[in-house]
């Protein structure tokens, strides 16, 4: 009994040493595993490290020229989002910058902005956002919104003192009810800290899966998946040669996956809540199912080195869609949502932002967890059966 | 000689059609994906809480009336922050209200409760969507004891309205007057992937004479001309991925009904040009590095880059310069902004010339490549 399971180990180690050697002596899987991890993320944090779009140029076209109005304007340009780059007299020469890029938004005030305010009527104020990107028209919204606000309490304000209540009595009936925000996780609402953990994420799933699917391909290509195995245990079962490949990348992506989801985002001084036990539970499954979803996919489907890097490299960005961060999940139609649990990165993207950025537990996340788990078991099997399939057909 | 260089493709597609079915397919589905995924224009009814410690007939209310909305609807009344806090962490809700105990009261004694509204700011789309739904909300609530108190004063209904909202603001997102995310989403990222799809497609059958070693077959068709050799090859797949580009367009702009302010020769022109842009830089790349799977990796890292460097998510002006510069190394980035004046503004090639330009800058990179893989041909690498 011993001696089996002695056996047994000492020939999964002869697969696992083997698959490393492979690893490390081929060219283009040490540039997916190893220069695409480095690269990547210090260059993600770099793109993104400004986090918003601070002092977006707009243009104002004040047809009213009143005091009120004035303070409107004066009130956009002192925004953190929004600077007042031009001040138009008509809305045509607004438009035309607007065409030319020059400025992202126009804030046009009417005419009867002033009189409207005097008799006690509600005045309008149009805003025409660019929304080539969301957030240009993000910018225009907030700025604009809360320049709203502010204005809506100083008139307000003004009306009650012109009737002679001031202090404490006119906040109050001004605002019978307030309210404060808190905006939690993000508070800034910054790209970099919505973005990167994901993109991360992403970044290890993909590299692990065309790395495998590189080394799969070749082997099918060349006709030699069975070189894998040790010449002595051919024709013994292959769970061995599945098992010894799961540990090599196992091995060589807890390190990885570590520095770009531990290391790189403490360096970039990302929001971190999680605690270093919990993402590293977590990772386990994480790498266990994306490597078995890959090596079941490579057995079967690459048959040359290149062509996995062909057919799915587009998908990364439909997998980053499925992951519920762009598109909430909540709104997705049944059958992509079914369609995302495919894929190890869905589970993956959501609970690693829930445990980094949000502070969750592991069991705020376990339906997550649950999943990556099963994930790993199912494609395991797969992967053996992938694996013995091409034994008996190569045969 | 280039139609010969062209018939030689054109038998090996035939040949191996495998990969031009799975990619043309990919990009069908992906048009699937994309069209049905976003098909609500901007996600509707999400999921918000409500930390109801108060319990009266205000607190009642204001649950009925986010309830309402089109753009959030209150998928839990918890009794504490704690339970409310776990199910945003639990990624149930993107936002909850917290109505203190004694609200209704306060109210009625003129002193002004305060709410908190906490929102999950981790996802930015959602966040932003149900912060904006909630704190109107807040505000209309305000407005509705103000409204009452003044009624009781005798003020008139018209002048009410002045005085409860003296300012109101109307945005309009120029050319996509709903600011439909699926309009935003689809016109750049399936061009994007079509071109993406065009380069490694490109790279891939450069790449794959090198590994089957008949370079030298190859560019015999050509009369030893690498550029002919090239653009033979290119040619079969710019026809392709045009087409593909131009079916997408052709069915988003017309039964979709995208916003098309401009006109469409242009935008036509600018497809041709970024699929074969894309595709020189796939040459250039396979040129470069004559290990073809090395050189098909890098193809790899920087077609995805294009995604985030064209700036449609997170704009290029808000990158740092260095950033900015880089930008203008990726092709969908040129597409985006010409496309984006075409069909949001409807100019002409008198704003975005620039970007036809650049475009065709690009096939300088096609010569390099060539000239680069020339020089490997002459020293016998990889033939």
């Amino acid at each position: 009994m011993l001696k089996s399971i002695a056996s047994n180990l000492h020939d999964i180690w002869d697969v696992l040493s083997a698959e490393v050697r492979r690893v490390f002596s081929d060219k283009t899987t040490l540039v997916i595993f190893f220069l695409a991890t480095v690269v990547y993320p210090p260059l993600y944090f770099y793109i993104y490290h400004l986090e918003a779009l601070h002092e977006m140029p707009v243009a104002v076209v004040d047809l009213s020229r009143s005091d009120a109005s004035k303070r409107f304007v004066h009130k956009l340009d002192a925004t953190p989002e929004l600077t007042v780059a031009c001040r138009c007299t008509t809305l045509p020469e607004a438009e035309r910058l607007l065409a030319d890029h020059t400025v992202k938004a126009i804030f046009l005030l009417p005419h009867d902005y002033g009189s409207a305010l005097a008799q006690n009527q509600t005045a309008h104020v149009t805003c025409f956002s660019d929304i080539s990107s969301f957030l240009y028209y993000k910018n225009a919204l907030l700025g604009g919104s809360n320049v709203l606000l502010d204005e809506m309490h100083t008139i307000e304000l003004h009306h009650q003192s012109t009737e002679g209540i001031t202090g404490q009595q006119a906040e109050v009936q001004v605002q019978p009810v307030a309210y404060d925000d808190v905006k939690l996780f993000n508070p800034t609402g910054g790209y970099a800290s919505y973005f990167i953990p994901a993109l991360l994420l992403l970044v290890v799933h993909q590299t692990l899966f065309f790395g495998i699917c590189v080394l799969c391909g070749d082997a099918n290509e060349n006709r030699r998946a069975l070189h894998l195995i040790p010449a002595r245990l051919r024709g013994r079962s292959i769970y061995r040669v599945t098992l010894g490949r799961l540990l090599c990348f196992l091995l060589i992506y807890i390190p990885i996956s570590l520095f770009d989801l531990w290391i790189m985002p403490r360096i970039f001084g990302l929001p971190q809540l999680g605690s270093a036990v919990d993402i590293i539970l977590f990772l386990l499954p994480f790498i266990l199912a994306t490597t078995c979803f890959a090596m079941t996919f490579g057995n079967l489907f690459s048959r040359q080195r290149m062509s996995t890097l062909l057919c799915c490299l587009f998908f990364s960005v439909i997998l980053f869609f499925l992951s519920g961060l762009v598109w909430p999940q909540s709104n997705m139609p049944p059958f992509w949502l079914a369609f995302s649990y495919l894929f190890p990165s869905t589970p993956g993207i959501e609970g690693f932002v829930r445990i980094s950025s949000m502070g969750a537990t592991l069991s705020e996340v376990r339906g997550e967890y649950l999943a990556l788990w099963v994930q790993s078991t199912v494609y395991f099997i797969t992967s053996y059966l992938s694996l013995r399939f091409i034994k008996r057909y190569r045969k | 000689m280039l139609y010969r260089v062209i018939h030689r493709e054109l038998r090996r597609m035939v040949l191996q059609p495998r990969y031009l079915i799975i990619l043309t397919l990919g990009a069908v589905f992906s048009f699937h994906f994309f069209a049905t995924m976003t098909s609500e224009g901007q996600p509707q009814d999400l999921p918000v809480a409500v930390v109801d410690l108060d319990g009266t007939y205000l607190s009642r209310r204001l649950c009925h009336e986010l309830d309402a909305t089109q753009a959030v609807r209150v998928k839990a009344v918890y009794t504490s922050h704690t339970e409310a806090r776990q199910a945003m962490q639990r990624g149930e809700v993107f936002a909850f209200y917290e109505i203190p105990a004694g609200t209704y009261n306060e109210v009625l004694q003129f002193r002004s409760p305060h709410f908190v509204l906490y929102t999950n700011q981790s996802y930015l789309l959602a966040g932003s969507l149900s912060y904006r739904q909630l704190a109107t909300m807040g505000k209309l609530a305000a407005g509705a004891v103000q409204r009452e108190v003044l009624r009781k004063k005798g003020v008139d209904e018209q002048q009410i309205m002045g005085l409860i909202q003296p300012v109101a603001l109307e945005t309009h997102a120029v050319g996509n007057a709903k600011a439909n995310y699926q309009v935003y989403l689809m016109t750049t990222l399936i061009p994007g992937i079509i071109a993406l799809m065009a380069m490694l497609h490109t790279a891939y059958v450069i790449g794959r004479e090198r590994q089957e070693r008949t370079v030298r077959s190859w560019m015999r068709k050509a009369g030893d001309n690498v550029l002919v050799a090239f653009l033979g090859k290119m040619h079969p797949y710019t026809f392709h991925y045009t087409f593909l580009l131009l079916v997408a367009e052709i069915v988003m702009y017309g039964p979709m009904h995208f916003p098309m302010a401009g006109s469409w020769p242009l935008l036509m022109l600018l497809s041709l040009l970024l699929v074969f842009a894309a595709q020189s830089a796939g040459c250039f790349l396979m040129g470069c590095v004559p290990d073809p799977s090395v050189a098909m990796s890098l193809t790899s890292a920087y077609g995805t880059l294009a995604f985030t460097m064209c700036g449609f998510s997170f704009p290029v002006d808000a990158m740092p310069l260095p950033m900015q510069a880089f930008s203008l190394l990726f092709p969908l980035r040129h597409y985006f902004l010409a496309m984006r004046d075409v069909t949001l503004f409807g100019n002409g090639l008198a704003v975005c010339w620039p970007q036809v330009c650049i475009l065709v800058a690009f096939w300088l990179l096609l010569l390099v490549g060539a000239a680069m893989f020339g020089r490997q041909y002459e020293r016998r690498v990889a033939c």
